[in-house]
């Protein structure tokens, strides 16, 4: 069972990294990421922290995107190029290829990551500063973020076309990123409003529990607790949309 | 080998495709499966293979139930208009295959380079698929229905977009593997094809079975062709 999603994931791997699109948004990424540095110059003895926050607001950008053009079109391309018929006419159960699916776009998403934190760790050594442990986890936080929009986007996939998929995805990572912002209405708002902004808050994913940018601004050590929390967050959630996904496409037929 | 038993689809905006379909393909038959445009033969072989769940009925083959792991083990495939992934080359296609059958690397790199040339792509195997022309990609769509020396091949239109000689060649293949016991089911609309090589065949049209047997008994008299049965069964 293992061999056979290891084949899945690493075919899904190959077809995303061998693709165009995926090598230009990259080097774009790298470009934006490098013009941090013109910004930092500009900003008055500020200029590490503008590149730190600069450059992660951009990797998590370019990440997202990614996610969005590669991770919610992935499983239902395949549906609409008929690959899928070769595959799942094989031995295979429809969770293998789900979940091999999956872990292929999780290992792109994880070396697209890491190839723009590597890029923003020697900009951030270029600029005199130390690669710390928060700036470490706050690269990882938000491949992980990466990892559980791409669950979202697979799961909606199941329902809708591929951009309507990309375009609520799009709006759950907005949203995601607005909870302690909906949090806040919620203390305020009344009724039936108060009910429908704290079922937003519960029901959709806290991004901001992945968002490590302030404590490496503030050169701040992260808190045990609040990165084992958001792991299990990560792994709770992801796991419900991969769950719920699954039962999507367990139905579906080809 | 394989059976449909009662096997009933209907989709919401096709209405019935397939309606009480009885069908039984003895072990070493080649089984020749016809019918006109959109009388329901894809969706039949889609359900064999999993792809499409019956509304009602059963499918078995080799005694597992149609579509599960076991089944399928038995079984190769070919679909109709078979695409693959393009940005693999035609033996990573065939290991790729080899692996969603559990094989080791090993093995699959040892009968990839055989099946490609039994069917006549050994010098295109490091060629991107995305480079095939469509009877190539029938060709290695033929080598991945193969890869696990199947009990069952199920073919769907396997004929399509093949120039002479690769039909020719590929009628050799299948006669060969009957020769070796394999059974074979071949839906298909190319009906000297079928005549060629199938022992018995089964017309569908509208869902339903609308005649079945060897082709030389569908025949009544003055038909010389299976085609000239075809259009009668079809018409009545």
């Amino acid at each position: 069972m293992k061999q056979v999603i290891s084949a899945i994931a690493l075919n899904t791997f190959r077809e995303t990294m061998r693709d165009r699109l995926l090598y230009s948004l990259v080097a774009f990424a790298v470009l934006v990421i490098a013009t941090t540095l013109l910004a930092g110059s500009v900003s008055l003895g500020q200029d590490l922290r503008v590149v730190q926050n600069f450059g992660l607001t951009a990797i998590l950008v370019f990440q997202v995107v990614i996610t969005l053009l590669a991770g919610t079109q992935l499983v239902w391309r395949e549906v609409e190029r008929k690959t899928v018929y070769t595959v799942l006419s094989k031995p295979i159960t429809r969770e293998q290829f789900y979940i091999g699916k999956f872990i292929g776009l999780c290992q792109t998403l994880l070396v697209t990551g890491l190839i723009m934190g590597a890029i923003l760790a020697a900009l951030v050594m270029f600029k005199g500063g130390a690669i710390t442990l928060a700036l470490v986890l706050a690269v990882l936080f938000i491949i992980l973020e990466s990892w559980l929009l791409s669950a979202l986007g697979m799961l909606f996939a199941g329902f809708t076309g591929s951009i309507a998929s990309s375009v609520y995805t799009f709006a759950l990572a907005l949203i995601g990123h607005a909870s302690t912002t909906i949090w806040l209405m919620t203390q305020k708002a009344q009724g039936l409003v108060k009910i429908a902004l704290q079922l937003v808050y519960y029901v959709f994913p806290n991004l901001e529990k992945f968002n490590l940018r302030n404590d490496v601004v503030f050169n701040l050590q992260p808190d045990a607790i609040q990165i084992g929390s958001a792991l299990l967050y990560f792994a709770a959630y992801t796991v419900a949309l991969l769950l719920a996904g699954l039962a999507v496409f367990k139905r579906h037929e080809f | 080998m394989l059976q449909l038993k009662n096997i009933s689809k209907s989709f919401d905006t096709r209405g019935k495709a397939v309606q009480n379909l009885n069908l039984k393909v003895p072990k070493g038959t080649a089984f020749g499966f016809l019918g006109p445009n959109g009388a329901g033969k894809t969706t039949t072989v889609k359900m064999m293979v999993g792809l499409l769940f019956p509304d009602s009925g059963e499918i078995t083959i080799g005694g597992y139930p149609g579509g599960s792991i076991a089944a399928k083990r038995i079984t190769g495939f070919m679909s109709e208009n078979p695409q693959f992934y393009s940005h693999l080359k035609a033996v990573e296609v065939i290991e790729l295959v080899g692996e969603l059958f559990g094989y080791t690397q090993t093995k699959t790199k040892r009968i990839a380079p055989k099946l490609l040339e039994k069917v006549g792509l050994a010098r295109e195997s490091q060629t991107p698929v995305r480079k095939f022309s469509k009877g190539m990609i029938q060709r290695l769509a033929f080598a991945s229905a193969l890869v696990n020396s199947p009990d069952l091949l199920i073919l769907d239109e396997p004929l399509d977009g093949l120039d002479p000689i690769g039909r020719l060649d590929f009628k050799r293949l299948l006669l060969e593997l009957k020769k070796k016991g394999t059974t074979i089911f071949l839906s298909s609309h190319i009906l000297s094809d079928v005549e060629e090589l199938c022992d018995r065949v089964a017309i569908i049209n509208r869902g339903q079975v609308k005649a079945e047997g060897e082709p030389k008994t569908l025949r009544q008299r003055g038909e010389k062709t299976l085609e000239e049965a075809f259009v009668r069964i079809v018409r009545q």
